[in-house]
């Protein structure tokens, strides 16, 4: 049975592996993908409808995470694609799902310019499939 | 590792908070010299602009700062390590190193752990041999933390964070086996009305840190505790009906401090238990961090960062404590004229801080030998103020 389960999972992973290489090649947060602009919206956003949980610097609480550092080990590698779907669907917790796409977007450049990514010249897309396109990387902190 | 009985013993029982118009029944102290049975001195690392946080790249290692706490280092401890390892865990390492095992470095070890970290620690010592154990161990987190001018527009709010931060921490080790934090009520007397001291800058005093290397006056230092009086009990005038010691003026509030052996125990034990490892190592320059296997280290030496790092604006302030036979059964403070007593778990603290030199006390001064006389001084100006606590008998 598990000889079996082997390979029936070792065939799962080449149809993912094809269909992945069959898709666009995903590129990193290191290119510069929002601008200062952005995050600058973003900031306001957050001051309203984040900072009395998370706090002003985004340190969060005992009870309440942190969007810096342990945030960073926490979604670094993965699709941004992956955050800005938690944030549409489980955020602010008081009111989940009501950001606007536009406002969700925002936010996203908000917290890779704290985590210390660099801005570029074109704002992230307000776009879950474009931003599945994008993996957050880690970068040497301040 | 067990809790040692004796801490478990030595837990007092609580002491409820008395009634407006009773004089609470207190046990008076015994505060001979016979009884000081240790002296403790040791230096604060002040850090001119507040405790180093920052990243620095040592061979390809990331370096990550945590040291220059003052007089605050227990009492950041817990928020400090969270900015540190926040810091640390955002390259994704699976362990990393910590150099330095005081209060601070340990407890960077334990938050490291708690996240899913294998850690080592490299240090000297290990707790309980490191100048933290010599501290008086109470929760000042605004002590001697920054110069004003060097800290920044920015230092409040992050100081604020660790504070309340590390607050909430502390609360989750009250009542565990021998009582590694504690409050007790703080008494406070005087022949004259109780105001907090202010220090306006003199303008008789022309240098400052900034021209001598050194803060010149009380109004370079930044006080900060006001941010945090939301949650930090603030003393409240007692009448005279209310005032166990008889003077003309008392003050009472709630206080929270830490008993060395257990807390440092407690720590050790969930280190160890959590499969850390300590290397004994002497780190002669910053270089030699570039040697280790861990590709992240977390820096928290304390005041020995100003040699082994060079960092020039660590300024020594030295304190020192005297220790008297624990007295469980006096579970209190008592303050007068800034000399103090308070009876923990590993003996009664006594203090003799000169209340016209406010934070200057011991700037500049890194003499690490504990002098007797201002303890005896305390000890005799303190010993009357039990004489009505004996009339009247304590708490047995």
């Amino acid at each position: 049975m598990r000889r079996g389960a082997s390979i029936l999972a070792a065939a799962a992973l080449a149809v993912i592996a094809s269909a992945l290489s069959a898709a666009p090649k995903a590129r990193g947060t290191g290119a510069g993908v929002y601008t200062e602009a952005q995050a600058g919206e973003g900031a306001r956003v957050y001051a309203v409808r984040c900072a009395m949980c998370h706090g002003p610097g985004l340190a969060g609480t005992v009870e309440t995470p942190g969007l810096v550092g342990k945030f960073m080990a926490n979604w670094a590698g993965r699709p941004l694609g992956d955050l800005y779907d938690y944030l549409g669907r489980a955020m602010p917790q008081p009111s989940p799902g009501s950001l606007t796409a536009e406002d969700n977007a925002r936010l996203v450049a908000f917290l890779l310019k704290a985590n210390g990514v660099a801005a570029g010249t074109t704002a992230l897309p307000a776009d879950s499939a474009a931003l599945r396109r994008l993996v957050l990387e880690p970068v040497r902190p301040r | 590792m067990a809790m040692p009985r004796a801490g478990l013993a030595a837990a007092p029982a609580a002491m409820p908070t008395p009634a407006a118009g009773m004089k609470p029944r207190l046990a008076p102290m015994r505060v001979s010299p016979d009884q000081l049975i240790d002296m403790k001195c040791c230096i604060r690392p002040l850090r001119a602009a507040g405790p180093n946080l920052g990243t620095e790249i040592v061979g390809d290692r990331l370096v990550v700062h945590n040291y220059g706490h003052g007089g605050s280092g227990w009492s950041l401890s817990w928020g400090s390590a969270e900015v540190a390892v926040g810091k640390a865990l955002s390259v994704l390492p699976e362990s990393i190193a910590v150099v330095g095992c005081g209060i601070v470095g340990l407890t960077s070890a334990v938050v490291a752990q708690r996240a899913g970290l294998k850690v080592t620690i490299y240090a000297r010592e290990l707790l309980p041999r490191t100048r933290s154990f010599r501290a008086s161990g109470s929760y000042t987190p605004g002590s001697r933390i920054a110069l004003v001018g060097p800290a920044g527009a920015q230092f409040p709010e992050l100081w604020e964070q660790m504070a309340r931060f590390s607050w909430k921490m502390f609360r989750t080790f009250l009542g565990l086996p021998g009582n590694p934090v504690e409050f007790c009520d703080s008494y406070n007397v005087s022949d004259k009305p109780i105001e907090r001291r202010k220090w306006p800058p003199n303008p008789a005093i022309a240098g400052s840190w900034e021209t001598a290397g050194l803060p010149q006056q009380n109004s370079e230092f930044a006080h900060l505790d006001e941010r945090i009086r939301d949650i930090v009990p603030q003393p409240v005038d007692l009448a005279p009906e209310e005032n166990p010691f008889d003077t003309p003026y008392a003050q009472r509030s709630s206080h929270m401090y830490f008993n060395f052996p257990a807390y440092g125990h407690m720590l050790l034990t969930e280190f160890f238990e959590r499969g850390g490892r300590y290397v004994m190592r002497d780190f002669h320059s910053p270089a030699e961090f570039a040697g280790l296997p861990e590709k992240v280290v977390i820096h928290a030496t304390g005041y020995a960062a100003r040699d082994l790092w060079q960092d020039r604006t660590i300024i020594p302030v030295r304190g020192q404590t005297g220790w008297l036979v624990p007295q469980p059964e006096a579970h209190y403070s008592l303050r007068s004229n800034n000399m103090s007593l308070l009876s923990k778990a590993d003996g009664v603290v006594v203090m003799n801080n000169n209340p016209d030199m406010g934070d200057m006390l011991g700037v500049g001064d890194s003499t690490e030998l504990p002098n007797r006389a201002p303890i005896e001084e305390a000890l005799a100006a303190l010993a009357p103020l039990f004489a009505p606590l004996a009339v009247r008998g304590g708490r047995s």
